[in-house]
Order: C-alpha cells, then sequence, then structure tokens
C-alpha cells in the first residue's frame, strides 16, 4: 500500500472533538418539551401466570397520563424471524423476573415510578427451571415455551432450516457440523482428553443505559431517538411491531454510548412507541435504570461446552467432538442465530480430520440473551484453549508447539469445508512469544505469591450474506459527504469512513463529512455487527466514490479535451493522469459560480450496496463453501501473579496480537485491542450475573457486579496491544475487522497462566479468589494423601 | 414544592426553582442544559457524571443540587477557554482516549481536579484518582497516556509563564 496519505495513519477520530467537549448528543441525554416519561412494570416471578392485574389506584394518581397492560395489548411482536417475544406475553406468562407486564407514562419519573409501584398484579407461581441441564432434560421441571413448535422462522435470519429437538421441549434449537468420523478418529488417537468448561451470563455494561424518546408528528410520522446499535434493524423491528409503513418511521441514533452487542435488539424504543400511540402521539421517554438494565436488558449466553478430544502422539489432534448447551434464558430470539454461530468460533484455527459439533439452544428462567463482542466465540475458546493446555501437559509438549502443529493454513479447508485465506495465527503467536518471553520462567519471589505465563489463541468470524451501503455525494466545493448504513456506537466507524473517501478522493480528512445512524437519510444496511463494517461499509464507499468520479471525470472530460478513463482527482482538482498540469478545479464543474448543481448531472452521487454473498450450509453437516467473508485471528500473553493464600490474582503483563488485516487507523485498532482485552479480564476473573434461588439477580449494580477499572489493568508499559496486518485480498486497502477478535484470548491466556502459576485449573468462569482457594486446598489434601 | 435555588455553574450564575429532592445532575442536564454530563447509573458507581465542585471531583448524581448552592461548580462545557481546548481535552483527542464518548465528560473532569491539586502526577496517582470512573471500551491505556500528556503541556505552560 504505497503512497497512501489518510489511509493507515492514525488520524484523530472525526468525532473526538464534540465527545471532548460534551457537545455530542446522546439518546440518553435528549429531552423534548411536553415528554412523558414512561416506566416498564416488571414481574417479581421467574415463572408465573397473570391471574388479574388493578390499575385503579395509579390511574387516580395525578400526573399520570396512560397505562396498558398485558391484559388490554393486543400481542406485538418483537422480532421479525424467529419471535419468541412480545411487548407483554400474549399468554400470560412471564419466564423471568423482570419480565414487562404493564407500561404507564407520566409527567414526571418520580410520578411514574410511584405510579407503578401503586399496580396490583395478581400471580400464579409455576415451577422454574434455572439449570441448564435441568431445563435439556426430557422430562424437563418446566416448559418454559409451550407452544415453541408455532413460532415462525425466518429463513434468512437464522442460516438456514433451523432443526428442533422434538425430544427435549425447552431446545429452540439444535444446530450440526460433521466431518469425518470422529469415533474411528478416537480409535486412532494415542490420548483421549475430555472435559466440560462453563461461562456464565454476563452484561454488557455499556456505560451509557439504553433510552428512547419517541413521538408522532402530526402527519402521522413516528420519530424515534434511540439507543439502537442497528437502527435500520431496529426501524425493521418496530414497523413489523406496530404494522407501521417503513415511509412513516425514522429512527435517529447519532452517537450510542457503547453497545457490544447489548443494544442490538430494541429494549426500550417499542415501550416508548406504544405509550406514545396510546398518549396521542406525544413524546414519551422510557429510559432503563443501571438496576433494569442488569435485570432486562439481554445478557451474554450462559454455556455448557463438552469438550472430547482425540490425539497422537505427535501432538496432532485426529478427532474433536464438541457438545454445547447454550442457555438462551426466558427469550432466546436475540441469542438464537448464535446457537448456530457459536460454532464457527470452533472451526476457524485448527486443521482436524474428524470434528462433530452440536450446540442447542436452551431456554431456562433467567434474563433473556443476546449478541455480546464475539458471538460465541469467546465462550468456545473457553473450553478449546484451556483444553489445548491440558494437551499438551498430557503430552509433554511446550502448548504453543502443539498449537503451531495443528494451525490451519493458507489455502487448506476449515472443517467447515471453507478455503482459509490471509491466515495471521501463527504471526500473532511468534510476536508474543517474544514479547513475553516464553522461554524464560518468571521470577519467583519469596511469600504466597506465585507467577505464571500463558497463552492463548483466538479468531472470529464475519458473517457472510449481509449487506451495508454507502451514498457519496461530491459538493460544488469539492467537499465529500458520505452517508452509510450504520452508525457510530464507538467502533470509529465515522473515521473510518472518512479516511476511505478521503483516500478515494485526494482530499484531507476535514473535507469530508459523515452522516450514519439517521434512517431518514441514510442508506438501508444490514446490522453494525460481527466485525463487518469497516470491511463492508469501506467497500461500499470505495465503490461509491468511483461511482461519483466517473461522473466528476465525464464532466471534466470534454473540457480537458481526453478522455475520462484518462483522468483523477487530488486536491479538488480533476487532472489529466501524468500530466497534473493539466487539470480543472471541482468548483469550476458546478454552475452557477461554483455553488450550485452540476450542468446536466444536478448533483453528483454515487452509491453502492455491499454484500459478499452466503452459500448456505449443509443443515446435516453445516458444510459450505462461504459462511463467513473472512477470519480475524489474535493471540494473547499474560503473566499474571497469584495469591496462594487467597486466591487473588493480579494481571501484570498482557499483549495480544491480532490481525485484523491491514488497518486503516492503527491507533484506532490498538484501543479496540485495549479495550477489547481489558473486557475480557472482567470475563475471566469476576464478571457474572449471580441469581438466587427464585431466579432473581443478585448482583444488579455496579457495585456488586464488578467491571475492570483503571487499576485494575497493568501499567501501560506492561500492556501492549499488537497489529500484526495479513492484508485481505477483497478488503478496502486490505482491511479486515478487529472489534470482537481482541476480546476473545484473553481469559483461557488467564487461566493458562494460573495453572502454570499455582498447578490449579479452574474449568468454571470467572476464575474468582475463592474457586483458587478451594482448588489449592483439594489439591494440597490430594498430594497429602 | 420548588424552591429557589442559586447555583454557580461555569462561572455563571443561575436562580431557579427546583424541587428538593433533585439532584445535581438533574439540574446540570434538565434545568440548565448541560448535558454534556453524563449519567451512567445514579448509584455514585460509574462516575460518568463527575463535575468538580469546589475543587474536589463528584458524583453529581450522588449530591442534591440544594447542597451545591453558592459553590463552584464546574462541568466539562466549561473546560475550554476562548475557543481553546483545555490541555486535558486536546490529550484525549491526540491519545486516541475517546471510543463511544459517554465516560469521556467524567473522565477529564475527574483528571482535571487531580491535575489542579498535583500538576505532576505519576501514572499511579492518575489511576488512583481515576479509579472510581469507568470505562467499558478503552481499557484505560490511552486514557492514562491523555493525562500523561497533558500534564507535560501543562508543565510546559506554567513554566513558560514563570519566564
Amino acid at each position: 500500500m504505497a503512497n497512501l496519505s489518510v489511509v493507515g495513519k492514525s488520524v484523530p477520530r472525526v468525532d473526538a472533538l464534540t465527545k471532548a467537549t460534551g457537545a455530542a448528543n446522546f439518546p440518553s441525554d435528549f429531552r423534548v418539551p411536553r415528554m412523558l416519561h414512561g416506566k416498564i412494570v416488571r414481574s417479581p416471578y421467574a415463572h408465573a401466570r397473570i391471574v388479574s392485574i388493578d390499575t385503579l389506584a395509579a390511574e387516580r394518581l395525578p400526573g399520570v397520563e396512560v397505562i396498558t397492560t398485558a391484559l388490554n395489548t393486543p400481542p406485538i411482536p418483537l422480532a421479525i424471524g424467529f419471535c419468541d417475544k412480545h411487548i407483554f406475553p400474549p399468554d400470560l406468562i412471564v419466564r423471568y423476573v423482570g419480565d414487562a407486564v404493564a407500561a404507564l407514562a407520566a409527567e414526571t419519573e418520580d410520578i411514574a415510578e410511584e405510579a407503578a409501584s401503586l399496580i396490583k398484579i395478581e400471580y400464579e407461581e409455576f415451577p422454574a427451571v434455572f439449570d441448564v441441564n435441568q431445563a435439556f432434560e426430557k422430562n424437563p421441571p418446566a416448559i418454559i415455551h409451550p407452544h415453541l413448535a408455532e413460532y415462525h422462522l425466518r429463513s434468512e435470519q437464522v442460516g438456514n432450516k433451523m432443526m428442533r429437538d422434538l425430544e427435549r421441549p425447552n431446545v429452540s434449537r439444535h444446530f450440526k457440523i460433521r466431518k469425518g468420523d470422529v469415533d474411528k478418529g478416537f480409535a486412532e488417537a494415542d490420548l483421549i482428553v475430555e472435559d466440560r468448561y462453563y461461562t456464565p451470563k454476563l452484561q454488557h455494561c455499556q456505560i451509557e443505559p439504553s433510552a428512547s424518546v419517541a413521538w408522532f408528528e402530526p402527519d402521522g410520522t413516528l420519530k424515534i431517538k434511540a439507543s439502537a446499535q442497528s437502527p435500520h434493524l431496529a426501524k425493521l423491528v418496530i414497523c413489523h411491531a406496530f404494522n407501521l409503513s417503513p415511509a412513516k418511521v425514522i429512527i435517529d441514533s447519532p452517537y450510542i454510548g457503547g453497545s457490544f452487542g447489548g443494544k442490538g435488539r430494541p429494549t426500550t424504543d417499542p415501550y416508548a412507541v406504544l405509550l406514545s400511540m396510546k398518549a396521542h402521539g406525544k413524546p414519551v421517554r422510557v429510559g432503563l435504570t443501571r438496576e433494569e438494565h442488569f435485570h432486562c436488558a439481554n445478557s451474554r449466553i450462559a454455556t455448557t461446552t463438552y469438550i472430547k478430544d482425540g490425539v497422537k502422539k505427535d501432538g496432532t489432534i485426529v478427532s474433536r467432538q464438541l457438545r454445547i448447551l447454550v442457555d438462551t434464558g426466558g427469550y432466546g430470539d436475540g441469542a438464537m442465530i448464535l446457537v448456530r454461530n457459536c460454532a464457527f468460533g470452533a472451526v476457524g484455527l485448527y486443521n482436524i480430520a474428524n470434528f462433530k459439533f452440536d450446540s442447542y439452544g436452551v431456554y431456562t428462567n433467567t434474563a433473556p440473551t443476546t449478541a455480546f463482542r464475539g458471538y460465541g466465540s469467546p465462550e468456545i475458546t473457553w473450553a478449546i484453549e484451556n483444553q489445548m493446555d491440558v494437551i499438551a501437559e498430557k503430552l509433554g509438549m511446550d502448548p504453543l508447539e502443539l498449537r503451531r502443529r495443528n494451525l490451519l493454513r493458507d489455502g487448506d479447508r476449515d472443517v467447515c469445508g471453507q478455503r482459509v485465506v490471509s491466515m495471521g495465527a501463527e504471526k500473532c503467536l511468534d510476536k508474543i512469544r517474544h514479547w513475553i518471553e516464553w522461554d524464560k520462567k518468571p521470577h519467583q519471589e519469596e511469600g504466597p505469591w506465585r507467577r505464571g505465563k500463558g497463552i492463548a489463541l483466538g479468531t472470529k468470524f464475519t458473517t457472510a450474506g449481509y449487506q451495508s451501503s454507502a451514498v457519496v455525494k461530491v459538493q460544488p466545493d469539492g467537499s465529500i459527504e458520505v452517508r452509510h448504513s450504520s452508525n457510530e456506537i464507538g467502533e470509529g466507524i465515522n473515521t473510518v469512513a472518512a479516511q476511505i473517501a478521503a483516500e478515494s478522493f485526494g482530499v484531507s480528512i476535514d473535507r469530508i463529512r459523515v452522516l450514519g445512524g439517521d434512517t431518514s437519510i441514510c442508506p438501508y444496511g444490514h446490522v453494525s455487527a460481527s466485525s463487518r463494517e469497516t470491511f463492508h461499509i469501506g467497500n461500499a464507499i470505495l465503490i461509491a466514490c468511483s461511482e461519483a468520479k466517473k461522473d466528476l471525470f465525464e464532466m471534466a472530460a470534454p473540457k480537458l479535451g481526453v478522455l475520462a478513463q484518462s483522468l483523477d482527482i487530488k486536491d479538488r482538482k480533476v487532472f489529466v493522469k501524468g500530466q497534473p498540469e493539466k487539470s480543472i478545479e471541482v468548483t469550476k464543474l458546478f454552475s452557477p459560480s461554483g455553488l450550485g448543481y452540476a450542468p446536466g448531472k444536478c448533483e453528483i452521487i454515487g452509491k453502492c450496496t455491499f454484500e459478499i454473498p452466503a452459500i448456505p450450509e449443509d443443515p446435516g453437516t453445516g458444510q459450505s463453501e462461504r459462511i463467513a467473508v473472512y477470519y480475524m485471528y489474535g493471540a494473547e500473553a499474560v503473566e499474571v501473579a497469584v495469591d496462594t493464600e487467597t486466591g487473588e490474582v493480579r494481571i501484570l503483563k498482557n499483549a495480544g496480537c491480532f490481525d485484523g488485516g491491514t488497518p486503516i487507523n492503527p491507533k484506532m485498532c490498538e484501543g479496540q485491542i485495549e479495550g477489547g482485552m481489558t473486557m475480557a479480564f472482567g470475563a475471566a476473573l469476576y464478571e457474572q450475573q449471580l441469581y438466587g434461588q427464585k431466579g432473581e439477580l443478585l448482583n444488579a449494580s455496579f457495585h456488586d457486579y464488578k467491571i475492570p477499572t483503571i487499576e485494575d489493568v497493568p501499567d501501560n508499559a506492561s500492556m501492549v496491544a499488537l497489529l500484526e496486518p495479513v492484508p485481505q485480498p477483497d478488503g478496502p486497502f486490505g482491511a479486515k475487522g478487529i472489534g470482537e477478535v481482541c476480546s476473545i484470548p484473553a481469559p483461557p491466556a488467564i487461566s493458562n497462566a494460573i495453572y502454570n502459576a499455582v498447578g490449579v485449573r479452574i474449568k468454571e468462569l470467572p476464575i474468582t479468589g475463592e474457586k483458587i482457594v478451594k482448588a489449592l486446598n483439594k489439591k494440597g489434601n490430594n498430594s497429602k494423601a | 414544592m420548588k424552591q429557589l435555588m442559586h447555583f454557580k455553574v461555569n462561572g455563571k450564575n443561575y436562580d431557579l426553582a427546583v424541587e428538593p429532592n433533585r439532584t445535581l445532575l438533574e439540574v446540570l442536564t434538565e434545568e440548565i442544559g448541560l448535558t454534556g454530563t453524563k449519567m451512567g447509573c445514579n448509584e455514585g458507581d460509574c462516575g460518568a457524571c463527575t463535575v468538580i465542585v469546589d475543587s474536589r471531583a463528584v458524583c453529581s448524581c450522588l449530591i442534591l443540587a440544594i447542597e451545591a448552592q453558592n459553590i463552584t461548580i464546574e462541568t466539562i462545557e466549561g473546560l475550554a477557554s476562548a475557543g481553546q481546548l483545555h490541555p486535558l481535552q486536546q490529550a484525549f483527542i491526540d491519545c486516541g482516549a475517546i471510543q463511544c464518548g459517554y465516560c469521556t465528560p467524567g473522565m477529564i473532569m475527574a483528571a482535571k481536579a487531580l491535575l489542579d491539586k498535583n500538576p505532576d502526577p505519576t501514572e499511579t496517582d492518575s489511576r488512583r484518582a481515576l479509579q472510581g470512573n469507568l470505562c467499558r471500551c478503552t481499557g484505560y491505556v490511552k486514557i492514562v497516556e491523555a493525562i500523561m500528556t497533558a500534564r507535560e503541556v501543562m508543565k510546559g505552560s506554567s513554566s513558560k509563564k514563570k519566564l
């Protein structure tokens, strides 16, 4: 990539100034005059039937404007394809503590809260099931969705024909991969290693809580200021839920205060819309409290993974079998694709001749679930990358060497049948090996603290078959306006978009204006997720820029007396290639006087919708030539200190090296890596949603659900983000993505380091001090015996 | 019942009729319209609503407005002067310390309170001062880098003033 002037440079983010001055307006800041405050009334039971709802006392409270309940609201679906969730349960059955049963709007938040407390609801409690293994049984203690078989599917949403396990009433989906013959592989193996790993439910903990303000204009147009990770998807859901024309729904989500998957599906918008409808179109704000966020705003799936590997003495893994129970909570719509896609966290790294994978989506009476940075890959990787170290120890092999021996290489087919390209995992492994001084034992001091080193690999796919769009407009002064189908949730897409457009037109980045997040002015596109934005929107912008330039060149060609094909553009001048002195300023192509329209063309606009189509997999074997657009790779090395008396773990040094293709903005990629690794420290050491015996969440605040603070990460010299760019042939300037893969290897790397330090392996996340002490005591007793 | 209250925010005086149970955060964002201060938890756990009250960084969600009368209150909107960004704002931009940006105003205010008190903090001092400010995007690396950068810039300009 020679001669690039904006792409590949660490320019400051285009949104940094507005955010640093406090001027950036987030949905949760948004207020309008006459606005009502909505409140959702929620179930205190995990599984129960609503018997009666008495709203009389609440209605009498001055300032209460509207009340709507499960008893008087028609079924309003909250998903387009597989739909197990409605605004209120139409069958009047609540399925987790926090399920919505009524909503109201009042003049102030205080009145709304008081009114909510005055609504009397009688329930008939049902047996509930919280344990995924019990829920998975053929005769479970509770059947959570008795009418599951009647729920509608939409094939493009769920990948392919969704398979149920008809004998297990709480199983919503069963996904399979089959390659070779695992039993034959196990028979040929010199060593069999079998184990069970667990990851708990987590909260995204975006610092901005979800909030929506919805109102109807006099002409019936619905406007929503929404905390939407994907405004176009949110719009589809709202149009479908309320049977509204897409022409009359506008969602605006300019800046979102973090999402990580959690704001991917509407949580507050539908309630704001419903209440506004009932209040004759008045603006209604529904904002979640932090406590509600923990209870109800969708969490990460919990997984139980059974892994069995057959290995040859030389370290070759000949057979791998994985069975995963995915706890999707009371509602699994947001997690339904996850039950399939978590599989691809298991296929992208290692070359294994015989492979069998089964994942099951299982309902429990706990919080509903959705995507969370990595889409199932972190959960599967937790099992696999612990297992790799267990195998290495049993074989007496270096764990790095074991991984290297089994890695996929460019040109191989992965276990799903897709050809491997731009595989950077081995280079990443080499870099962190060097950084952590792998061959040097950690320095041990006197006292209870023991040090250890660990490494792990990670991979993440980007799903094929999703579109992104861009519209590029040339302004009469040669500035460029880019409208794209995504929005700025913190990932930096507006900056990436500006850099790519600036490079294409040969202008400085301050000549680019980027618009995203507003469905009324930005083109349609699929989700802002799956580490897909830089690649898809970047490619769409590049093609849209070419289209716009073609128009400009056609206008300039006669004026310069050459063919359009011989023209190029830089510094707002169209010039003849090889003869830069033969040029015309862009502004001279517009009239009158370089301000208005382009004669004969009116506006100079290029547009593009970009997609890499998927080839649907065989439902029996999961095999396909193209499930993923590409895979991203990475390796992480960590040195920890473990207090053998208290079990406390300190991360002393940490380096992650990731291959996300050629970076458009290296500093922003580093930022993603540093943030992704830190988020994963929390998942490794302390984050989990804790439930009581009645299914009530016990730690619904930042006080009780700890996320990493600035004092929990190593000092800057010991916390390193490295890039190993392997250019992606079809990526914009060689780029892929980076946002998810960087949050995948840390937990197993930390687990491997703890094992290296004190010789115990905790297989259920998080690795708390209590678990370490218990394991150390057990080990001590065993060795005494 | 509303009471007449007087606030001094970013050097400006405000006389407002406010319910006595309103927090300083609510008055700043909803009454005065300074929405740069962010609500993240309303429980004093996340630091997104950090403002400087009487030279101390505090969570504005934990203070009743009635307690914040007649004392100097600084918010993110008051940091830039005469169109010139505060060195911390510039450093946050230059170092890439901002991602989603929701924690940013609170981070910058907490860092300013530190630098106002201690012009030469170490990395450890900075981490201690910002331990109550949560960020879910950045991993804090570039935030620390920004504070260290601003420290150097501010040391440079204050030594110039002395000359």
